[in-house]
């Protein structure tokens, strides 16, 4: 994804100078981190997810959301997906169903609501 | 009635019992899921029982997944079959600029040579190789076992392949049994050009016992249950654009479901009958299709043989099982893949034990997500498909002594035939109803 995108800010380079009116050094220097950026865009949603201050539970709980061997976690309840899980003989660890019928955390996957 | 014969008739009796639980979406309720949990419902059941079948296949050979593999090794995967196709339609193609370039598609399918097959996991898809596994038998959502090795080129060159093959059968009961007829009649169509009431209503009068000399009325007392197997009626497409409709044309609407409740209802007062929806009746869209409501049948609702039914259909009367569906999974099998004929896409489906393995590629489907409601745990002995061409039915053998009666059962309005078969020995014949005078 980022190589593309670095392509695109140089071929647009020569345009944006003669627009912009910046010297040739400076821009390349600009046009870079921009570029990168960009690039670095779709993973923004990783950035605020990596909070340091989320609680051991939720960290635990994420950690089931994105095992794949329990299957996609979109569209479905945490405690459902450790149910389906369970029925299907995948032996899901307990520790996540009580959590989830705890109360006290998200009943939702990591992404819901963000895709 | 006048009774001119020495002893009334008594029509034979059988107990029913519904196995339609499967196929009710009743409880589930729409989280905005999508379609992988379906696949993954799927492919974890599937691969569970294809595991415990590779050790009498092929015990020698090591298992692994798709990202492990390694060049040259030889070794068994399990995964879903994607096929890519050239000519399948993709609604992206609608907004591609170059949209001159497509090729022409044939009229029946959307086969093309350079089709081939891809199979994937969780952890990858391979592209698959080699001429033992034949693109133009597999569609997309089968879930087979492998062998073969990768080649330096990326893919997989198939050397074998093992599908699941037909689920265990109960066995029936032995105990010489006397005769007792199902009768499958599907397509009926009314309000279609093409359907011809008095066509129906001599079925209806033969199966009710209303024609005939005694010898055949004795015939018509051992038929002991009907399935309307879908497409009941047709409504004109020009009434349904979405506007307000006049009342004179909501009284062309409801003129075929009124017709078809007239006669539901002579054969409602004189044997069980179940009616299943199809693609043209007033029901989901979606797979699995649920039952019309009771309300369109205001006169033979009321009796308590008649049953409204859903698509998949699956039902067991005198401990033989019947499953049956009113041809969507089998109309898509043929546009996406080929056979000699319609019940070898009856067999295969058996033997990949998957009721419609093109659901939800491009056969709607309900997105569950929890369970797969089209694998066959369960051998029926009565596997039928409605609405097709013509009339055509096998016995299919299994390898462990299963015996299912396969049927495809044609559209009456059409061919004017229903399907009669012996609950003894499975054994299946025509009923065809002629009204032209030949001269």
């Amino acid at each position: 994804m980022a190589t593309p995108s670095r392509k695109m800010k140089a071929f647009y380079k020569q345009k944006k100078n003669t627009t912009g009116g910046i010297t040739k050094s400076k821009s390349s220097k600009l046009t870079k981190p921009a570029a990168t950026d960009i690039a670095q865009l779709p993973h923004g949603v990783s950035l605020d997810l990596k909070d340091d201050d989320i609680e051991e539970e939720e960290k635990a709980l994420r950690e089931f959301d994105m095992n794949m061997a329990y299957g996609p976690c979109i569209g479905i309840t945490r405690l459902g997906r450790w149910e389906r899980a369970q029925r299907l003989g995948l032996n899901p660890p307990k520790e996540i169903e009580k959590l989830v019928k705890s109360g006290k955390v998200k009943l939702q996957s990591l992404f819901d609501g963000r895709m | 009635m006048e009774i001119d014969s020495q002893e009334q008739l008594q029509r034979k009796q059988s107990t029913y019992l519904s196995l339609d639980e499967n196929f009710e979406i009743q409880k589930e309720v729409y989280r905005g899921q999508q379609y992988s949990q379906i696949y993954f419902a799927r492919l974890h059941m599937m691969r569970t029982l294809l595991y415990s079948l590779v050790p009498n296949w092929k015990s020698h050979l090591p298992v692994c997944t798709v990202l492990e593999l390694e060049e040259g090794k030889e070794c068994i995967i399990v995964g879903t079959l994607y096929k890519h196709m050239k000519l399948k339609p993709c609604i992206l193609d609608e907004y591609s600029k170059e949209r001159s370039v497509a090729p022409l598609i044939k009229p029946h399918n959307f086969m093309h040579q350079d089709d081939y097959l891809v199979l994937e996991d969780e952890s990858g898809r391979v592209k698959l190789g080699g001429t033992k596994l034949s693109p133009s038998v597999y569609v997309t959502g089968v879930v087979v076992a492998l062998h073969g090795k990768e080649t330096s080129a990326g893919a997989f060159f198939v050397e074998d392949v093992l599908e699941a093959g037909l689920p265990p059968q109960i066995e029936r009961p032995l105990k010489s049994r006397e005769d007792k007829y199902v009768v499958f009649v599907s397509g009926l169509s009314i309000g279609s050009i093409s359907s011809n009431p008095l066509q129906f209503q001599l079925l209806v009068d033969h199966i009710t016992g209303h024609l005939g000399d005694e010898e055949e009325q004795g015939l018509a007392a051992e038929i002991v249950h009907l399935v309307i197997v879908g497409n009941s009626v047709e409504i004109s497409r020009g009434l349904l654009n979405g506007q307000n409709l006049a009342s004179k044309d909501q009284s062309r609407l409801s003129e075929p479901f009124k017709e078809l409740d007239i006669l539901l209802t002579q054969i409602a007062a004189s044997l069980p009958l179940d009616i299943m929806p199809g693609s043209s009746d007033p029901a989901n869209f979606t797979l699995p299709q649920q039952p019309l409501n009771r309300c369109l049948f205001p006169g033979s609702a009321t009796y308590n043989t008649f049953r409204s039914c859903t698509n998949p259909h699956c039902f067991e009367l005198d401990s033989i099982r019947f499953l049956g569906t009113s041809g969507q999974n089998i109309d898509d099998l043929t546009k996406y893949s080929e056979a000699k004929d319609k019940l070898d896409f009856l067999g295969r489906t058996l033997r990949w034990r998957h009721l419609a393995p093109t659901a939800p590629n491009t056969l709607g489907c309900y997105p569950f997500t929890d369970r797969d409601p089209f694998l066959i745990d369960s051998c029926p002995d009565v596997y039928f498909v409605g609405n097709q061409e013509k009339y055509e039915t096998r016995l299919l053998k299994g390898l462990e002594g299963q015996l299912v009666r396969l049927i495809c059962i044609p559209r009456f309005c059409e061919t004017g035939v229903a399907v009669v078969l012996n609950m003894r020995n499975l054994e299946c014949h025509a009923l065809t109803f002629g009204t032209k005078i030949s001269t």
